[in-house]
């Protein structure tokens, strides 16, 4: 793909491209020789809130003007609170799960007609809760989970033109563990330790680890790979 | 509707099972979409099983009374994607047939069409409906289950949560985020409270559509046939009963989900 001029280079949209694996991701992309157009709710021309379905049609409208051309959609972005079901308030509740997969199904939406046209691919970014489920964690998981399901559907609907895959990460090692903790009144060693010590591999994993996982489903390695989930974890989907 | 039958003669009329003098306080079950097809068999099993079931119906006002009648319950029109309406319902129910022992969020709708024809309302309505059925009817249902240490929830998902489906991308979502709530609440709420998913396959119903009834597809399901909402009942019954169960996802769909 390096060889190509820059008009010609294939366009990734990535969201939540601020964060700390959004960014990896960004970086990695980018390296791997794709034009990255970067999402990031608050900042910059291609700033979304994504739980706003209007906002999706609208994003992806300014990448094809800004970059002329879509061939991955990466959708990485998300809300995360935690509270047990009957004291999370409901509004909060639903904005959780209105920004992660009603987002990410708007924004395939919206990038399904200029997908096609490039027989590009969508990775959504799903998470090890989703498959599993977590404690306090109901919306999240619930819109992870949803997450799952949409690849399944989109996969085989998008088929053959649109590849349609995700990732469902373990722990990552991001800024966002250490707000974790702190909610949790405990350290961010605390926090690594308790982590590390349910997964078959004894650690949490590194932002570059799973952006390497979205790279290679965006990559032609993958051509053969839709309806997917990756799942680098570190062995805790085995059971501790 | 012959396991109904077949459980009238075995076990008494569902008057016989209620006689609260016989058998000390009725345990109370709540169901969604109670009013037809699985929902409806449910309610029935349940009666007979011994529960005081409430009815819960959107708009099948009279199918969920004639339905009350017939199991000695009470039907309740709550719609489930309102989470006030469902937790002035629950109160209610608990007042009038007393403490739920049993959950089964089993209200659903379901439409085919297009990525890109599926509209924002659709879309919105699909997720509220169908994982907030869920999500509504646990946060009104658990402070009282949790109070009283005991509880079951059971969620009606879909095969098509676990396999996709070329053509119904919002329902298909929507049921697979159930079973993360579903996973979710299980861990939560243990040990008091058991959550479980069943994923039913096509099955006798007016939801089912018509390309369900094909011989060609018929053909396809490796036990040769569409399931009937008897079937789907038992297991709901089953799950909700099984004392060692939680979190998990069982699904009867004649073999289509084997994995």
């Amino acid at each position: 793909m390096t060889d190509d001029s820059p008009v010609d280079r294939p366009v990734a949209l990535v969201t939540g491209a601020g964060g700390g694996l959004g960014s990896a991701i960004v970086t990695r992309l980018a390296s791997a020789g794709w034009q990255v157009a970067p999402s990031s709710h608050g900042h910059g021309s291609l700033s979304a809130d994504l739980a706003v379905p209007t906002q999706a049609r609208s994003l992806v409208a300014r990448v094809i003007e800004q970059y002329g051309r879509l061939d991955l959609v990466v959708a990485n972005h998300a809300a995360m609170a935690m509270a047990t079901v009957d004291e999370h308030p409901v509004d909060d509740w639903w904005r959780i799960v209105d920004t992660n997969l009603s987002g990410s199904f708007h924004l395939a939406q919206a990038g399904a007609t200029h997908l096609r046209r490039t027989h590009g691919s969508i990775i959504f970014v799903s998470s090890e809760w989703g498959v599993t489920g977590w404690p306090k964690a109901s919306a999240y998981a619930s819109s992870k989970a949803g997450l799952i399901g949409l690849t399944r559907a989109l996969a085989k609907e998008l088929a053959p033109d649109i590849r349609v895959n995700a990732i469902a990460p373990g722990i990552i090692d991001t800024e966002q563990l250490r707000v974790d903790a702190g909610a949790q009144g405990i350290s961010l060693a605390e926090m690594k330790a308790h982590y590390a010590a349910v997964a078959p591999l004894q650690r949490i994993a590194t932002r570059e680890e799973i952006s390497a996982s979205v790279a290679f489903l965006a990559s032609p390695d993958a051509a053969f790979y839709t309806g997917q989930v990756l799942h680098p974890n570190g062995g805790t989907t085995l059971g501790s | 509707m012959s396991f109904c039958r077949e459980g009238s003669s075995r076990e008494g009329s569902y008057r016989e099972r209620r006689d609260p003098v016989n058998r000390g306080p009725q345990p109370v079950a709540i169901v969604t979409g109670a009013s037809g097809g699985i929902g409806a068999a449910t309610s029935r099993q349940l009666s007979l099983k011994g529960y005081r079931v409430a009815v819960l119906f959107f708009q099948s006002s009279s199918a969920a009374h004639a339905l009350a009648a017939e199991v000695d319950g009470r039907a309740y029109q709550a719609d489930v994607a309102d989470p006030t309406a469902m937790a002035d319902v629950v109160t209610r129910v608990e007042a009038e047939l007393g403490p739920i022992a049993v959950a089964i969020s089993n209200a659903g709708t379901y439409e085919e069409v297009a990525l890109e024809d599926v509209t924002d309302a659709q879309w919105r309505r699909t997720i509220r409906i169908h994982l907030g059925g869920g999500f509504h009817l646990a946060r009104a249902v658990v402070p009282g289950m949790r109070a009283r240490r005991r509880g079951s929830i059971v969620f009606v998902a879909s095969e098509l949560a676990l396999l996709g489906s070329t053509h119904a991308s919002p329902y298909v979502a929507a049921k697979s985020a159930l079973i993360g709530l579903a996973r979710s609440l299980a861990r939560e709420l243990a040990p008091e409270i058991r959550v479980n998913v069943v994923a039913p396959g096509p099955v006798d119903t007016p939801l089912l559509p018509d390309r369900d009834r094909r011989p060609e597809y018929v053909s396809s399901i490796p036990l040769g046939r569409i399931g009937s909402p008897d079937e789907i009942a038992a297991a709901i019954v089953h799950v909700a009963e099984a004392t060692w169960t939680t979190g998990a996802v069982y699904s009867p769909s004649g073999g289509l989900v084997i994995q």
